[in-house]
């Protein structure tokens, strides 16, 4: 009975969706904005609700049969246990948020229905990722959150700038995809069923270097949405859309689904030890690329974007490293605090009257206390700054990779180290500019207040996001990986090893506050950029390496090839087509009209007949 | 039940639109009776379709037969018969005959003659798709081309003539070699059997010598797959579909290529099994050419027709390749996606009149920032444009898949290829929908948005394209059928206690 909670969950937000498509024109705009908050809302409750059903193995509802044909059975049935638990409560709770956050953030916007229509469609698509119990929804899901990414993106799409994000995020993502396409078919002709269960299950039967070859396949799919290395030229570009998507989609739930996939499929993907080395590598490469691409941004929004990709960085990280656990914890503290700072940055940029240039935001957050403690609070947990949620999911992530064994891991354990040292300094960079006393920018505009208290529960939930999983050395009991036992590698490292962890991680954050004290706080000023620096303000030349290496050879050839095909296919028919003609023009000089010409080629036909008769008659 | 049916429905289907025809014709003073009538008969001819869909049961072998003395001297028969396979192309036939005479409601240039030949395209395709008797089914053949090259060349836009000119020879040149085959196969059976006869059931038993069968085969394969187009055999497609009006295009994409595929399901493979499975191979390269160098192409289009025709290639190519791959998940999966591309295109060639109509131009970088102007029939462009991208959900996607994963487990190269036009797709899809709806409104003039009549036109298809999307069993089931009988031998039905 309970079972239909969880087709509830998700049927909720398409509901809110489908009715504010049609009917977004017909009523008052209040109206849909209530229908949109309530829907996510009331998913939110549902999911609360749905809790107990996520004990044991979970609880798998099936809707209706989507396609059969030959060996293949595939039908819309959710499947809610507690990874997917975890990740559907967060997901509903921060998206209610973000949605009463919207409502107040667009209050200025003439019509909205399309804004929130999408809002609530790609609300439905994430947790039909997140619950789908089986490869071909995940993949309608996995599809349709590209897809809402696409359009709100490109939500403004007057400006030809914003659209072009839009696009670009669809294709980058679209062409990961296809990974994650080939990754399905070569599953469904191993195991002969689509289902995540029965795959994992059957996982163990299959060749390590099959699973290798799947695990690198189901790592380029996850690259795509999670804006890895090397599928993360959309995600910066993607801050083209309003900051509620940003904060939504763009930090705390889209990204992270190839986290998720990854953690769904690990019982596959822990079989292969190069697969997890590769998922480890591309996490660790990505999370010091991101931040140091953060550190050198001089836009509020593209530094964030930046450090989504970071942050995404460890999760991979830790999913390389055998911690679903640990990739967990971070999302969900991740997706808390960066949602707080992607809706304080909204604010700031109200504020700011859409301002986004760091050198003219300085001071600006210091204007409403509201917005100052949450932003801080924020700011710390970004940084890892001891005892707060960020402090504690990082530091778990370091821990595994460092005793996950093998030298090749201490390596990438460093580098997690190095990008951790470079995050506390762009998130003090990024306070000292935004908190900072100087103020050049005048106050134009007053916030409404429904702006500012969805930050309050998530400056709560990120501050105290560490007592999710706290380990034992704080008191804490693991809550977490408990809850995950089923699919995780439990770790137990040393105490001293702990303690050690930690002492690093905090004297590193204390190094850069220190740095960044000495460096900003006197002169927030953005000083003129450095070669380095504009390297990295340009995202490593990642776009222009796109451009030269993909996209100009493609539309040359897509041009090459027009041209072939009408120039030389059509030549082609067309010379055969005047072959025929010039043949006929030919042909026709011989009806002349002339009775003497006619007469001759009667007489020589007849000669020739003749002459052929003889012959036949001598023979004989 | 095979054929006993009490009323001879299936000639009734073939005579209604001839007949309509007729009616048109003879009101030349009176436009508004004849598109009245023409409306009514394709309604009557969808009306029966849908009928029959819903009546008989989706068992497979014939559902309904019919068959008369005709030129008895020849050994030619009227007979007709219809499994669900060709159930479901007459009912996409009927449905998008509907829609074309629907986006022509307010044709002027001689409506009566317009209608009727659009009506006799009709009656040609539904003879194609009912005939047994291979003289019956090539008078067919040619009947659809006559019309379609008057309406081309007369009603279509500049360079109609040559298009329809271009058009017709391709179509023809193919369509005499199957005539000469036809008659060789004739001649063999009759040398062989001593009964002279002209029916696909007789002729299937023939045993054509080895050295015969591929050119046979060839000459079969030609007809049809000029017809559907495969690359190289295309030429004609863009041209002919940028050019013919909007419902021949509709007609063109939408049902014509359909009679190709169906040509091949029902005669060519049939008829020469064993030569069949030895071209399946160069057939599956030949499409998944087509679904690469089309979707390239498409992207580097500038018309939205001819976009679509080349993005119509690729679609194209991959129900071929479904039905080369030969498995029974990819045959469906192939089947399915003929109706599936049948809708998604005859969509988005509704979508292109109506955008032209407003904007005089359907040129990319001529248009733009349609969504200021007219949100509704942005929403709707969206939509479609989503439904041929494969987005999951939606229809196409649906067949795509099911043709992926049959074709990936006997030829996992052949499917990581057609997957990478998945992505050639959304590239040309987007940037369609880029040129058209998105970006700035290039002046201040406002446009009429969606109006009742062209509601009308969308709403059924938007209802399809979910249906077929989310719950495709209502017509996968009926196909599985004829895709098992396909790949059982080839033999498509056996005949037994049908024909008299």
């Amino acid at each position: 009975m309970n079972d239909v909670l969880i087709g509830l969950i998700v049927l909720l937000p398409l509901c809110g969706a489908g009715l504010i498509m049609l009917g977004g024109g017909c009523w008052p705009r209040r109206v849909t904005e209530l229908l949109a908050v309530l829907a996510v809302a009331s998913a939110t409750v549902a999911s609360a609700l749905a809790w107990p059903l996520a004990s044991g193995d979970g609880t798998t509802l099936e809707l209706f049969s989507w396609l059969q044909s030959g060996p293949l059975q595939v039908s819309f049935a959710f499947h809610y246990d507690r990874l997917a638990a975890c990740m559907c409560l967060m997901v509903t709770g921060v998206a209610t948020l973000i949605h009463i956050y919207a409502v107040a953030y667009l209050h200025k916007e003439p019509a909205v229905s399309r804004f929130f229509a999408l809002l609530n469609l790609f609300v439905f698509a994430m947790l039909t990722l997140l619950l789908a119990d089986n490869l071909l929804l995940l993949l309608l899901g996995w599809e349709g959150v590209g897809f809402c990414s696409y359009a709100l993106i490109g939500y403004w799409y007057q400006k030809d700038a914003n659209a072009s994000a839009g696009r670009k995020a669809f294709l980058v993502t679209r062409s990961a995809d296809l990974f994650l396409l080939i990754a399905i078919l070569w599953l469904f002709k191993l195991t002969g069923t689509l289902n995540l269960e029965a795959i994992n299950a059957q996982a163990a039967t299959l060749p390590v270097a099959t699973v290798t070859a799947l695990g690198l396949l189901l790592l380029a799919g996850a690259c795509g949405k999670s804006a890895q290395l090397p599928f993360m030229t959309w995600l910066p570009d993607a801050m083209a859309g309003p900051t509620p998507v940003s904060a939504l989609i763009h930090a705390a739930t889209m990204v992270t689904a190839g986290v998720y996939l990854l953690c769904r499929l690990f019982p596959l993907l822990s079989l292969s030890s190069t697969a997890m080395a590769a998922v480890a590598t591309v996490g660790a490469i990505t999370a010091l690329y991101g931040a140091a691409c953060a550190l050198a941004q001089r836009d509020l929004k593209r530094l964030l974007a930046y450090s989504t990709m970071s942050q995404v960085g460890y999760m991979f990280l830790a999913v390389g490293a055998g911690t679903v656990s640990g990739a967990l914890f971070h999302l969900l503290v991740h997706a808390f605090f960066k949602a707080l700072l992607f809706m304080a940055a909204g604010c700031v940029i109200h504020l700011a009257d859409g301002e986004q240039q760091l050198a003219y935001l300085q001071g600006v957050a210091r204007r409403h206390p509201l917005l100052l403690w949450p932003l801080l609070a924020g700011g710390l947990c970004l940084a890892g700054v001891p005892l707060t949620g960020g402090f504690f999911s990082k530091d778990a992530i370091l821990m595994a990779t460092f005793t996950a064994g093998g030298q090749y891991f201490q390596i990438l354990g460093g580098l997690g180290l190095l990008a951790a040292l470079l995050t506390a300094l762009y998130s003090f960079r990024l306070l000292y500019v935004l908190c900072g006393r100087r103020q050049l920018a005048p106050i134009a505009h007053k916030l409404p207040i429904s702006m500012l208290w969805p930050l309050l529960p998530l400056a709560l939930l990120g501050l105290g996001g560490g007592l999710l999983n706290l380990p034992p050395m704080w008191g804490g009991n693991l809550r977490l990986q408990q809850l995950l036992e089923t699919i995780d590698v439990n770790l137990h490292p040393h105490l001293s090893a702990e303690l050690v962890m930690a002492a690093t991680a905090a004297l590193l954050v204390l190094t850069a506050w220190l740095w960044s004290r000495h460096r900003y706080w006197r002169c927030p000023a953005l000083r003129p950029a450095g070669r380095m620096e504009a390297f990295f303000l340009r995202g490593g030349e990642a776009d222009r390496w796109q451009e030269e290496l993909l996209q100009r050879p493609f539309r040359t050839l897509a041009t090459a090839w027009r041209q072939f095909d009408e120039e030389f296919l059509g030549g082609l028919y067309r010379g055969a087509a005047l072959l025929c003609l010039q043949s006929g023009q030919q042909l026709r000089r011989l009806t002349s009209g002339r009775l003497s010409h006619y007469l001759t080629a009667m007489a020589l036909g007849l000669s020739v007949l003749l002459g052929w008769l003889l012959l036949q008659l001598l023979q004989s | 039940m095979t054929g006993n049916c009490p009323l001879p429905l299936l000639t009734l289907l073939l005579t209604l639109p001839v007949g309509t025809a007729a009616l048109c014709l003879l009101c030349k003073q009176r436009p508004t009776a004849a598109r009245g009538l023409a409306l009514a008969g394709s309604l009557a001819v969808l009306l029966i379709a849908i009928g029959c869909f819903i009546l008989l049961p989706t068992e497979p072998g014939w559902l309904l037969l019919e068959d008369y003395r005709w030129i008895t001297a020849l050994g030619i028969r009227f007979s007709l018969g219809i499994d669900s396979l060709a159930l479901m192309m007459i009912l996409l036939t009927a449905f998008l005959s509907v829609l074309a005479i629907g986006l022509s409601w307010n044709e002027d240039d001689r409506p009566p003659t317009y209608f009727a030949l659009l009506l006799l395209v009709e009656a040609g395709v539904l003879g194609v798709f009912m005939a047994l008797d291979l003289v019956l089914f090539y008078i067919s053949w040619e009947l659809m081309l006559i019309p379609l090259f008057f309406l081309i060349g007369i009603w279509g836009q500049r360079g109609g003539i040559a298009a329809a000119m271009k058009f017709f020879l391709f179509s023809l040149a193919g369509s005499l070699l199957m005539l000469l085959a036809i008659i060789a196969l004739y001649v063999l059976h009759g040398q062989q059997s001593g009964d002279y006869s002209f029916a696909l059931s007789a002729l299937q038993h023939t045993a054509v010598p080895t050295g015969l069968a591929p050119w046979l085969f060839a000459a079969f394969a030609l007809a049809f797959l000029i017809k559907v187009p495969l690359v190289p055999l295309h030429s004609w497609q863009a041209d002919a579909y940028s050019t013919a009006p909007a419902a021949c295009s509709l007609l063109l994409a939408g049902v014509l290529a359909k009679t190709g595929i169906y040509g091949l399901i029902r005669f060519a493979l049939p008829l020469f099994p064993d030569t069949a499975q030895t071209a399946l191979p160069l057939l599956a390269v030949l499409a998944l050419a087509g679904v690469l160098y089309g979707g390239w192409i498409a992207s580097a289009q500038r018309d939205l027709k001819r976009l679509v025709a080349y993005s119509s290639l690729a679609h194209l190519g991959f129900i071929l390749l479904g039905l080369s791959a030969w498995t029974t998940t990819a045959v469906e999966g192939a089947l399915l996606q003929m109706v599936n591309h049948g809708l998604t295109t005859a969509a988005l060639f509704i979508l292109i009149a109506l955008i032209e109509k407003r904007a005089g131009s359907r040129q990319l970088d001529e248009l733009g920032g349609l969504w200021v102007r007219v949100p509704r029939l942005s929403a709707m462009l969206l939509f479609f444009a989503l439904a041929a991208l494969g987005l999951p959900g939606l229809n196409n996607f649906v067949g795509e898949i099911l043709i992926l994963i049959g074709t990936f487990s006997v030829q996992p190269l052949w499917a990581v290829l057609a997957a990478c036009g998945l992505l050639l797709a959304a590239i040309y899809i987007l940037r369609l929908l880029q040129g058209v709806i998105w970006g700035p409104a290039h002046d201040e003039l406002s446009w009429p948005d969606l109006v009742l009549q062209e509601w009308l036109l969308l709403v059924p298809l938007v209802l399809l394209v979910l249906w077929l999307g989310l719950h495709p069993e209502t017509f996968l089931e009926p196909l599985r059928g004829p895709a098992q009988q396909l790949l059982n031998g080839a033999a498509p039905l056996s005949l037994s206690g049908g024909l008299p």
